[in-house]
């Protein structure tokens, strides 16, 4: 009998620092975790006591991935709590904006982080010499991305024009044009991304679990919205804690969170099992291509729902330019705010998946009180649920490919744990 | 939409990480200042690959980011790229935050030339959360002002 012990240590390829710890004796699995060792962020000492103009712009350097996401559903749960309504101008080129920020991180997941696993690459820089093509691809679609974030919010990764009430800055009906011929082009680098993931021989395992996500009655939902649970249950928004319900685990300084079974999953594949019909029908196609059909139980199909999800978005962003022009262009402030006690909650299913954040305002609009629950802490339970079956299946396969198995399964989440400081260490030679 | 532009000079680093936000800050001291035409200033604060495209675009980048380079907190050094090795903290390689250590390593591999580089790497006292920087880097302040605007205005 075999005695096995894999230690990942920083698992990389991952965003921050999380270890995978696997004991196994005689077949008997003693344990099987993946745990958290990052410190916890203290999001909300950064915003109490801060104006209500400034939330959205200090919750936007949360994490450099989701900074659209952070700095939108910041700016909507204030929007709500000092009662702003946005023009339907201003929430059109916050969809646009959102979209620019899910295809930048699809594409970043899926062609950097996940793809050098089917290669037996170890990274990005030698899957260079294993598929050339598809690295200058994924540049390609990450610099439509940025720009298409740019061109709205101002700045790149940070959005500087998204404030409270919309945009201080509007783009050209030129800009939006050129944009659009851009997207137009981008659909040869989509159909090819589906070609890829297609090939792709994903780990067979599946796990039925329960997927929350937003939705929307009108179309796939990113921005806004209900929540909802694949058991069944829908909520408010300001019900959030109802689902959450997060919990202190002793080796993890992430909270984990239950709703109806002793886990969820939130992100792409939850969006997709919830709200595959209103994806557009060049992504049901791409979902088709890739043997998806709602409900997708594998989880290591996260990736290839984030694939789906770039054509949606692209098609989408088409689209809303499209109603753009049609109403015609026309620059505006933002919506004024009257400044006054009140409270807050909204909610976006960012990349990783849904995003809740909760203000409360003094009279002044100062905050007193704020609390941000971020996707991948709701999926820590899943994942460590998910490790727990799958390692039983594998155990009698070589070490190596156990742990290679056990960190796919963790990047299949793709779990952002950190917005890491990136201090460079400089070593003259 | 793709000319090439002058100069660019990006701060890098996270502003509520304490003195891991020295690049914006110097960006929001440089912006204060007003600065000569075809000079460009961005924040870019934990960007990542954006980066890369970004600074595709100009003739000439000028980077101020937080740097371990074995100083007196505060004090900086002028470097180039092919000068130094740069290593990322944690040495890990995830590209979503990728910093500049992994977009130099992927263009060198893409055999991508960028245009070139100089970089003041800032000496922090503390990358702990929260925001601010410290006394000492915040003194050192003008100082690294001063060479930036040496540096671009050249």
């Amino acid at each position: 009998m075999t005695t096995m012990s894999v230690n990942v240590h920083h698992v990389t390829r991952v965003e921050g620092h999380g270890n995978i710890v696997v004991d196994a004796r005689n077949g008997d699995i003693k344990e099987c975790r993946f745990e958290v060792v990052e410190a916890p962020r203290f999001f909300e000492a950064f915003v109490r006591g801060r104006p209500y103009t400034e939330l959205n712009h200090i919750t936007s350097r949360i994490c450099g991935i989701c900074a659209v996401g952070h700095s939108t559903t910041s700016a909507m749960a204030t929007e709500k709590a000092l009662g702003v309504e946005l023009t339907d101008q201003a929430q059109l080129l916050r969809k646009l904006n959102f979209h620019g920020e899910i295809i930048d991180s699809h594409v970043l997941h899926a062609y950097y982080l996940v793809a050098p696993d089917f290669f037996g690459a170890g990274s990005v820089i030698p899957l260079i010499d294993v598929n050339r093509e598809a690295v200058e691809r994924a540049l390609r679609i990450k610099k439509l991305s940025g720009d298409l974030c740019a061109m709205i919010g101002g700045r790149h990764t940070h959005p500087c024009a998204l404030v409270v009430g919309g945009f201080t800055h509007t783009p050209t009906e030129d800009e939006l044009r050129a944009m659009r011929e851009r997207l137009v082009a981008a659909r040869e680098d989509m159909d090819a991304s589906v070609e890829l993931f297609s090939s792709l021989d994903w780990p067979q395992f599946e796990r039925e679990t329960e997927y929350i996500s937003l939705t929307k009655d009108d179309e796939y939902a990113f921005v806004g919205g209900r929540i909802k649970s694949s058991d069944g249950f829908e909520y408010p928004v300001e019900d959030y804690k109802k689902v959450t319900n997060e919990e202190m685990v002793s080796f993890s300084t992430a909270k984990w969170t239950r709703h109806n079974r002793e886990s969820y999953m939130v992100g792409a594949l939850a969006r997709f099992n919830n709200n595959f019909d209103q994806l557009h029908p060049k992504a049901k196609d791409a979902a088709a291509r890739l043997g998806m059909e709602p409900i997708v139980t594998n989880p290591f199909l996260n990736t290839g729902a984030q694939v789906v999800e770039m054509v949606h978005c692209v098609e989408d962003s088409i689209k809303i330019i499209d109603e753009l022009l049609e109403r015609g262009v026309n620059p505006e402030d933002p919506a004024e705010a009257e400044v006054k006690a009140g409270e807050g909650v909204d909610s976006c299913d960012v990349p990783r998946g849904i995003l809740f954040h909760h203000y409360a305002y003094d009279d002044r609009g100062f905050c007193t009180d704020a609390n941000c629950i971020i996707p991948t802490n709701q999926n820590m339970a899943n994942l460590n649920h998910d490790m727990q079956e799958l390692v039983p299946q594998i155990i009698d396969r070589p070490q190596d490919e156990v742990r290679l198995t056990l960190e796919m399964l963790v990047r299949a989440y793709d779990p952002c744990i950190s917005c890491s400081t990136h201090v460079l260490t400089v070593e003259f030679v | 939409m793709n000319r090439r532009r002058d100069v660019l000079v990006l701060g890098l680093g996270n502003p509520l990480r304490g003195d891991d936000g020295v690049g914006p800050r110097v960006i929001a001291e440089l912006e204060d200042h007003g600065l000569p035409e075809g000079i460009e200033t961005l924040d870019a604060g934990t960007g990542g690959l954006d980066l890369l495209h970004v600074m595709e675009d100009h003739e000439r980048i000028v980077i101020v980011d937080a740097a371990e380079i074995g100083k007196e907190s505060g004090q900086f050094v002028r470097f180039t790229p092919d000068e130094v090795l740069l290593v990322e903290s944690g040495g890990r390689f995830s590209l979503h935050h990728a910093g500049l250590a992994e977009i130099l390593a992927l263009t060198r591999a893409l055999n991508r030339p960028l245009p070139p580089v100089v970089m003041f790497g800032v000496q922090p006292e503390d990358i702990g959360w929260g925001q601010g920087l410290s006394p000492k880097v915040e003194a050192g302040l003008p100082t690294l002002i001063d060479a930036v605007l040496a540096e671009i205005t050249q």
